[in-house]
């Protein structure tokens, strides 16, 4: 019994610790953003949003937001990701998404160009940007 | 003064391209070590005593992005079995016609195998080095064209790559070291895939010409068949523009944490001394978070047709109807006859092999994995088996 009390007690904590992602786009962009088109967004895929407009994503900088994204959203883990990029940079098929060093950063890009999309803390979320999708 | 003009003028210039260019820089490395397992044997380059030289490689890639859709990028890659001299392994410009279509020319890699993009970087796949067997041209890049497109097809991913070029190095055929040339190349390959699935063709076909210089045992032949006349006969052993064909199909799959891999290729150059060459691998892979752990089955059968065999007359008559034997020295009875001497050369070109791996990858850094690998090759003609162990570190950066 106070092992299952334990255990519980581990994985609520383990999810509060877990903020949600927010998937933020320029206040201007209307076309819809559905997770795969995020998936083949963030892994070089595709381009372009579904609408056919050209796509500028942006990463964080390898901090704890860029790991729960790539674990939630684009399901792989950082080396995975690696890998896959390495196959894409050193045969000249595809460049990673710029990485921006925090939630303010990437606010600031999302809101000031029209083609960009990013992901944040959702607690961190501002009038600035649009929200399509929280993970 | 003048000096000194002109120089601020090449400063001034090198200053505008660099902020015309963003210039990125990547990298990537294997440090490798390994050894076989018994005194006299020897695989892959390595034999019973332990190296970090023959697969440790050390590689830079700059890629500029110029203005209006064009990019350039360099790929210099200094390798252990070379003492580490840099190349530059690709060298290209490419031009982004949209967002599913890029066109690129310079020095790039051939792309024969599902891997051959990446072969270099050990960080991109499970293995140490891609299964061998398979892996086993000694040439892998061209100068030409290559052209990619992408395309969503219902629920699929297609891509397909045109390349167009020759190659013109010194490869392993009939020695260790021939000059060779591969003239018009020109193939395809088309990758389609979904979700955890993906499948791959490759088609190409080239004139290959390559000397015999380097082996007086073929030079020998060619000039014996040619002091009788037998022309056709010395063109059917020489490699001298003769068409060849590559031809491979792969799977690829990464369902959950399970992984599977197989590739079949097959390799022929028309009526010449080498063998048509068939190969494949089935590799599985089972993912338990940073480790990765794998087991491979390769098989390699090298094989001239029969029909190759006895082509050679034993006799031929001489315009004044006096029949002579066709052998190294005919005013000697008991020399070699032709015919016997091409036939060994013909069967010499066979060789089959099984090779069994088991290995295992350890991701202990972001961008860096450990991996460790057993390598059992078995020559199925001799029956003789060899171990190789091999680990090491590769990296991204």
């Amino acid at each position: 019994m106070i092992k299952k009390i334990i255990t519980l007690g581990l994985l609520l904590s383990s999810q509060i610790a877990l903020a949600d992602i927010a998937v933020i786009v320029n206040t201007a962009n209307n076309t819809s953003v559905d997770e795969a088109v995020i998936k083949k967004l963030y892994l070089g895929k595709s381009k372009s949003f579904a609408d056919g407009s050209s796509a500028n994503p942006v990463n964080q900088d390898g901090n704890a937001t860029f790991d729960e994204f790539n674990d939630k959203v684009i399901g792989k883990s950082s080396s995975q990701l690696n890998a896959h990029w390495s196959k894409l940079v050193f045969t000249g098929k595809g460049t990673p998404p710029k990485k921006l060093a925090n939630d303010q950063a990437i606010i600031e890009f999302v809101s000031k160009n029209a083609d960009a999309i990013g992901y944040i803390d959702a607690s961190k979320v501002t009038d600035a940007v649009k929200v399509v999708g929280k993970y | 003064m003048k000096k000194s003009a002109i120089a601020l003028a090449i400063a001034l210039g090198t200053i505008s391209f660099n902020s015309a260019a963003e210039i990125r820089i990547n990298g990537f490395a294997s440090i490798i070590g390994g050894q076989t397992l018994d005194s006299d044997d020897t695989l892959f380059g390595y034999d019973n005593d332990f190296d970090m030289e023959n697969r440790s490689l050390f590689a830079l890639q700059l890629a500029a992005d110029l203005q209006d859709n064009l990019s350039a990028t360099a790929q210099i890659v200094g390798r252990g079995a070379n003492d580490f001299d840099a190349e530059f392994e690709w060298a290209y410009l490419t031009y982004t016609i949209s967002d599913s279509a890029q066109i690129s020319a310079g020095k790039m890699r051939i792309p024969f195998y599902r891997y051959s993009d990446f072969l270099d970087v050990g960080y991109a796949y499970r293995w140490i080095k891609p299964p061998q067997s398979v892996y086993n041209l000694s040439f892998s890049t061209y100068n030409g064209l290559s052209y990619i497109h992408n395309a969503t097809l219902g629920q699929w991913d297609s891509t397909v790559q045109f390349a167009l070029g020759s190659v013109d190095d010194d490869i392993i055929a009939i020695t260790y070291s021939d000059e060779a040339e591969l003239n018009n190349t020109v193939g395809a390959n088309w990758t389609l895939s979904r979700d955890w699935f993906s499948m791959r063709m490759a088609y190409f076909a080239t004139e290959a010409s390559i000397s015999a210089a380097n082996s007086p045992e073929l030079s020998g032949l060619l000039a014996g068949l040619a002091g009788y006349g037998l022309t056709q006969q010395a063109e059917d052993l020489a490699v001298e523009k003769d068409d060849a064909y590559f031809a491979a199909f792969g799977i690829s799959i990464d369902y959950n944490d399970v992984l599977f891999d197989a590739e079949f290729t097959q390799f022929e150059v028309d009526d010449s001394i080498l063998a048509k060459q068939q190969q494949y691998y089935a590799s599985v892979g089972y993912r338990m978070d940073e480790w990765t752990v794998h087991l491979t089955y390769e098989h390699n059968k090298d094989k001239n047709a029969n029909d190759e065999f006895n082509s050679v007359p034993l006799t031929i008559t001489a315009p004044n109807g006096v029949t002579i034997p066709v052998t190294t020295d005919p005013t000697n009875p008991n020399a070699p006859y032709l015919q016997t001497l091409v036939n060994g050369a013909l069967s010499d070109a066979r060789a089959e092999s099984e090779t069994w791996s088991v290995g295992a990858r350890y991701d202990f850094h972001p961008s860096a994995a450990f991996k460790v690998e057993l390598n059992q090759f078995d020559n199925q003609l001799t029956d003789q088996k060899v171990e190789l162990l091999s680990f090491g570190i590769d990296l991204v950066f």
